[in-house]
């Protein structure tokens, strides 16, 4: 890993960076209890699942040809509620040696579904992974119709500072995809699949491996859900699916696939929780809560864009 | 011309096999569960599904387009609040109609303008767009909405109603003829030409002089404007104003589009096969509820149906037979 590709993929991250940049200033000046260095460990355990959520969107989404995972929220709640329903309240398992593999896993095999139903029955990724949306959030609600606690102490105690445990892992992890060749496959495959399938590049295959990758990373999005929550919620883990892929876009993934990686969905993510407490810590009601969030967000996507444009102009030049 | 021709009997094709697969569902239905045919069970997932329909004609001409329309189920909710309170507080409800297609028309346009003015997913936009209408909406009510719909929209779609000797509200009818002009649109105007055109190939559609900003602009203004229709239908239906009315729509009107035999790349997809795809995922709803399975398992398996039928008619080509 060379330090310019690290800079061409915080590049390609772009605008995010500068918002980034100018939303933790203003969290610092307006809100500095909070952002007092000593909260710093709380702080990235509250972002960490949204965090988590938007690197495990990106894979898929860089395999291009309308890839997406709309299953992610809803497989982070499946993995809250079977560790703690299942594993550690009815199994009365509760050591990590168990629960981190068993979750793992299941988001793979989860992830290998989706694969399976992307590229090999070749249903459109939206309507496939929908499929999974439905059938997981419906899982989920049978086996846990109602919030239930607590969570296994090791995995509450990694809702603060020890966040960096799981987040390290999810970049340590696709640092090492990283190196292989088949990084730049999938690439390739997001970039111009025709072109890279008479390249030689087993295109379906190539995918099949991103859902899988997206199933474990979303599986240990919904490990440090649980943490943070500190108990299962049945109810909690689909609100992530949208905003997580909000993130990716905005960190500078393209939704057409081959563009950007899991750095900039991972800033792209900060950004937006940012963006919350920002605006939390305004005090407003939610209702403008929600309008300003809403119109940051087509705004931050916006001026990416048109940033983008320029570039390609100057590039042209 | 033989290509074309394939092109077409492969739509048609699809668009049998919903219509054929919803049949199925239907006796199915009355075989296992007693009184799925009575007259009452039928005008009740006819009314359902005309619903579904209305809301997803958008969502048909936008896949079309190669784009998507989350902001659907705000829409919905937003029409739906914003006609009750304002007939509430005693406006005209005509004007209130219009309006409220007004400020839809808009909506619609600025998702359409930005998405392909700036080349920016339709997914991240029509999310945002949505969100913030929701926000105003719920800063105006400050989250109580108010009001009702006149009788005149209530009975339209009720379960209950009758046109003249037929047993169904006039809500069925209209959606007949509603279904007719769109297809006729599709297939016969100029406007249908350059959707699919546009929606097929993209990069060669500006060069035959299609302008593929108005497009855009059009068509999810369009989207936005039946959505807006489909949310006054439901205040009818529902009789009070909710502004959350339209969240299960989000997803439904995508699978009720996909499941009608269009593909979400663009260029493919007909409201014929649309109208068999709400028709379907009505069916399949009311036989799991009638079968007595709880939300969460109906839930459940809607997911692994969806994915059953695309399967079988919906399949994307092997990225070798696009070279």
């Amino acid at each position: 890993m060379s330090g310019g590709k690290f800079l061409s993929a915080l590049g390609s991250a772009g605008f995010a960076m500068i918002l980034l940049g100018v939303l933790l200033a203003a969290n610092l000046l307006l809100n500095p209890v909070r952002f007092q260095p000593a909260g710093w460990g709380t702080l990235m355990g509250l972002a960490a699942p949204l965090i988590g959520a938007a690197a495990a969107s990106t894979p898929v989404i860089l395999a291009g040809r309308g890839g997406i995972d709309i299953s992610v929220g809803p497989l982070m709640g499946f993995i809250n509620a079977v560790v703690i329903q299942v594993l550690f309240l009815n199994a009365g398992i509760a050591s990590p040696l168990v629960i981190v593999p068993a979750a793992l896993l299941l988001g793979a095999a989860v992830g290998a579904v989706n694969g399976f139903m992307a590229t090999v029955v070749r249903i459109q990724p939206i309507v496939a992974t929908l499929g999974t949306y439905l059938v997981l959030a419906g899982v989920t609600l049978t086996i846990l119709p109602a919030p239930i606690g607590p969570a296994p102490g090791w995995l509450k105690a990694m809702a603060g500072p020890i966040s960096i445990v799981p987040l390290a892992a999810i970049f340590l992890f696709w640092w090492a995809i990283r190196q292989t060749p088949y990084y730049d496959q999938l690439m390739a495959v997001g970039s111009d699949d025709r072109a890279a399938f008479t390249a030689g590049v087993p295109v379906g295959k190539v995918r099949f491996i991103a859902y899988v990758i997206t199933g474990i990373l979303a599986a240990v999005a919904g490990l440090m859900l649980t943490a943070l929550i500190g108990s299962a919620d049945p109810n909690i883990g689909a609100n992530y699916t949208l905003i997580a892929i909000a993130a990716a876009a905005l960190g500078g993934v393209s939704l057409a696939g081959g563009r950007g990686g899991l750095a900039g969905a991972a800033i792209g993510a900060i950004v937006i929780f940012l963006l919350q407490s920002l605006l939390t810590a305004f005090n407003v009601s939610t209702y403008v809560l929600q309008i300003a969030y809403g119109t940051i967000l087509v705004l931050a996507v916006m001026l990416t864009a048109v940033q983008d444009r320029l570039a390609a102009r100057r590039a042209v030049r | 011309m033989r290509a074309d021709r394939s092109w077409l009997s492969g739509t048609n094709g699809r668009v049998a096999g919903a219509f054929l697969v919803a049949l199925m569902l239907h006796l199915a239905g009355t075989l296992l569960i007693p009184g799925y045919s009575a007259p009452f069970a039928i005008r009740a997932i006819l009314v359902l599904a005309a619903l579904l329909a209305v809301a997803s004609i958008g969502q048909t001409l936008v896949v079309i387009l190669g784009g998507i329309d989350l902001s659907i189920p705000f829409v919905i909710g937003f029409a739906n609040v914003v006609a009750a309170q304002l007939y509430g507080q005693g406006w005209n409800f005509g004007l209130v109609c219009l309006l409220v297609a007004v400020l839809a028309l808009g909506i619609g346009a600025l998702n359409g303008l930005i998405s392909r003015g700036l080349n920016i997913h339709p997914l991240i936009v029509t999310l945002g767009i949505g969100m913030i209408v929701q926000g105003l909406v719920l800063l105006w009510t400050k989250g109580f909405p108010s009001g009702s719909a006149p009788q005149a929209v209530s009975s339209f779609v009720s379960i209950g109603g009758s046109v003249g000797p037929l047993p169904v509200p006039w809500l069925v009818p209209c959606l007949v003829v509603l279904t007719a002009m769109v297809v006729v649109v599709l297939a016969r105007t100029p406007y249908g030409r350059r959707l699919y055109a546009l929606g097929s190939n993209p990069g060669a559609a500006p060069l035959a002089l299609i302008d593929p900003v108005r497009m855009w602009v059009a068509t999810y203004a369009a989207s936005a404007f039946f959505a807006a229709v489909a949310g006054v239908l439901l205040l009818g239906f529902t009789g009070s104003a909710y502004g959350d009315v339209g969240q299960p729509y989000l997803f439904q009107t995508i699978a009720a589009v996909v499941v009608g035999g269009a593909a979400l790349v663009g260029g493919r997809g007909s409201y014929l096969g649309t109208v068999a795809g709400a028709l379907v995922l009505t069916e399949i709803n009311t036989l799991l509820i009638g079968l007595g399975f709880q939300p969460a398992a109906v839930q459940a398996a809607l997911g692994l149906i969806i994915v059953l039928l695309v399967s079988l008619y919906g399949r994307e080509r092997h990225v070798s037979t696009t070279i």
